[in-house]
């Protein structure tokens, strides 16, 4: 059998989560020994259309990255959204709740009328995604288990419960039990809970678990000595593109 | 049972001479108002006075995650891993001794959970009389304040500076003497450790359950379709802290990963929780407990009758670790049973 032929492309983004893949190194070449890659910026020049598996990365940002994201979709078997950037619009997206001649005075400065800018989006907004690698920046181990669960032909896994989870199984104390906010309560888990082992909190990067009780993590959220604006900052950070953040 | 009293100038010795063979975990402070089992090292400085360990003591018997099998995708081939270190537990309060008997129970009947069975026949137990109850627990109300079994030796602090031992196993025994002659409890000594035991659980029933804890499994009985499940469950994040941080659930999920030759693999366990939304998930994406006040109500009746119906306890020992642990304020055992108490005898 022919080696799946796998491409990385992006879009708005800082390209860490190809960085990170490059940060495999070793194993790196033994995973990539399945396939072969026809475009990967981050360790090869050189690029080919011909490809079956599309990594994606960054978010869409302009009316035009339509077009080269759907000429991907349509070249591509299956397309995997790599990083929060482009699994949920990330950061980017920060920019959505200014007005747009704001952003893009603070961008481009007085050449703004140049370019083209519209709200940022995760890539599901455009096309249809077949899988994710979340985080802000990716996971390596979680990258590699993914991509081995598709050469395997399986349909890749990602948790489906919040950080809390991981949290627990790391027996870290709970930031709220020290007064302090978190968005495990409401963020999918997969990351080891890195953040709060390291000693600091969630931020959502790795977005929304599936049915996440918003209502009630506003309320939880909500304590003494916590500011509403805090708390809007927080949700906005990541989860832009979500119900999360008013 | 032998009981001895030991000194506290002894247990640097026996500390040393106990970490040469076995991984040794004692008490200790990690912040304000925080305990957990940290490992022994020289000098560390041991917190008696510790309300609940942070973290249960199920995490030294069930991993949080841990491997259960190799195999080779090519010839077919598997191989059970067994992980079983040599290790110490200094300070088990007794309602979580009482967790560890259950839990012996449960995975040790029907078909024995062979990498259980493995890690705890390496542990030792070595039990302590609580000094401080936490603000959160309810254990003397529960039938979690005497553990009669399931430790090898069982420390009550009698005084500033000495304790007396009872011995629970002739392992326990054995490693107690490596510390030198022994010496046995005086009738005070021993009547010393009595009102030790009797002051703490005079403080710990402070807080408890307005009724007798057996009544419990027909309290729930008459409280399926009560309206405060849904009351309480509406808040509910779904997080599964309250599951993890139980000494006594010990639901697992299971999951494969190849190498990077896809050649060979893993497949191991990690922490499970019925709280979790995709807990009672089954082919075919059905999901037979779907709403958040089901997974809710499982809960308590699994704590409340169904572990009851099984073994003739509760499968609640009343640590208050899920109390504290639930962001959303709603995980709580004493609270949940007491108004369903007082809601079924308000129908009279
Ligand atoms: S610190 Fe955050 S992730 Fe950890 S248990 Fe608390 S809320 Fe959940
Ligand atoms: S703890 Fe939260 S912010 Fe940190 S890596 Fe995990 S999901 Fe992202
Ligand atoms: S249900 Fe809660 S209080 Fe009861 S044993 Fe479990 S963690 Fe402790
Ligand atoms: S800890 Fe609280 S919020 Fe989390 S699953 Fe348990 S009851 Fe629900």
């Amino acid at each position: 059998m022919a080696k799946p032929r796998i491409a990385f492309f992006d879009f708005a983004g800082c390209e860490g989560d190809q960085l990170q893949i490059a940060n495999l190194e070793e194993r790196l070449l033994d995973i990539l020994g399945h396939v072969e890659v026809v475009s990967f910026r981050e360790v090869a020049t050189g690029h080919s259309d011909d490809y079956d598996v599309a990594f994606v990365e960054g978010s869409i940002t302009r009316p035009e990255d339509e077009i080269r994201l759907k000429e991907i979709r349509k070249n591509a078997k299956v397309l995997v959204a790599l990083g929060a950037c482009a699994a949920i619009g990330g950061i980017n997206c920060l920019k959505n709740f200014l007005a747009e001649n704001v952003y893009r005075e603070e961008v481009y400065g007085s050449s703004a009328r140049w370019f083209s800018t519209y709200a940022a989006r995760p890539l599901k907004s455009v096309v249809k995604v077949d899988a994710e690698v979340p985080g802000c920046p990716i996971d390596p181990t979680e990258f590699a288990r993914i991509t081995k669960e598709l050469l395997l032909g399986r349909a890749p896994w990602i948790s489906d419960f919040p950080v809390c989870v991981e949290c627990k199984q790391a027996g870290n104390v709970c930031r709220y039990e020290m007064g302090k906010m978190c968005l495990g309560i409401i963020t999918r888990a997969g990351c080891k809970a890195a953040c709060v082992s390291q000693g600091a909190h969630c931020w959502g990067c790795r977005g929304l678990v599936p049915g996440a009780n918003l209502d009630a993590a506003r309320i939880v959220m909500d304590r003494p000595g916590t500011s509403r604006k805090a708390i809007q900052d927080l949700l906005r950070f990541f989860l832009g593109d979500t119900g999360a953040a008013l | 049972m032998t009981t001895y009293t030991v000194y506290k100038e002894q247990l640097p010795r026996l500390f040393e001479k106990w970490s040469e063979a076995h991984a040794l975990y004692v008490p200790a402070r990690l912040r304000e108002g925080f305990y957990d089992l940290v490992p022994w090292k020289p000098g560390l400085e041991i917190a008696w006075d510790f309300d609940v360990a942070y973290n249960s003591p199920k995490r030294f018997l069930l991993p949080p995650r841990e491997t259960l099998i190799t195999f080779n995708r090519k010839t077919c081939e598997a191989a059970p891993v067994f992980e079983a270190p040599a290790q110490i537990l200094f300070g088990v309060h007794p309602y979580d001794v009482k967790a560890i008997n259950q839990l012996d129970q449960l995975l040790e009947t029907g078909a024995p959970d062979q990498n259980y069975v493995r890690r705890r026949a390496a542990t030792v137990i070595m039990a302590f009389e609580p000094l401080t109850v936490s603000p959160s627990a309810f254990w003397a109300t529960v039938g979690a304040a005497t553990a009669a079994h399931g430790y090898d030796l069982y420390w009550t602090k009698i005084g500033p500076a000495s304790f007396t031992v009872e011995v629970g196993s002739q392992r326990g025994e054995e490693l107690l003497a490596m510390g030198g002659p022994l010496l046995p409890a005086t009738a005070g000594d021993k009547e010393g450790a009595r009102r030790a035991k009797a002051r703490i659980v005079f403080k710990a029933r402070r807080s408890g359950l307005r009724y007798n804890w057996e009544e419990t499994p027909r309290l729930l009985a008459k409280c399926w379709d009560s309206p405060l499940w849904r009351r309480y469950s509406q808040m509910c994040l779904a997080c599964g802290s309250c599951n993890l941080v139980c000494p006594t659930c010990y639901c697992f999920d299971i999951r494969e990963e190849a190498d990077d030759q896809l050649e060979e693999g893993i497949r191991y366990r990690e922490w499970d929780g019925c709280m979790l939304e995709s807990f009672a998930k089954v082919a075919g994406n059905h999901n037979f407990r779907p709403k958040a006040q089901d997974r809710y109500r499982h809960r308590y009746f699994r704590k409340g009758k169904y572990i009851y119906d099984k073994i003739g306890e509760l499968g609640c020992v009343g640590c208050g670790r899920c109390v504290r642990a639930c962001t959303a304020g709603i995980a709580n055992p004493l609270k949940v049973f007491n108004e369903l108490w007082e809601e079924t005898t308000h129908e009279h």
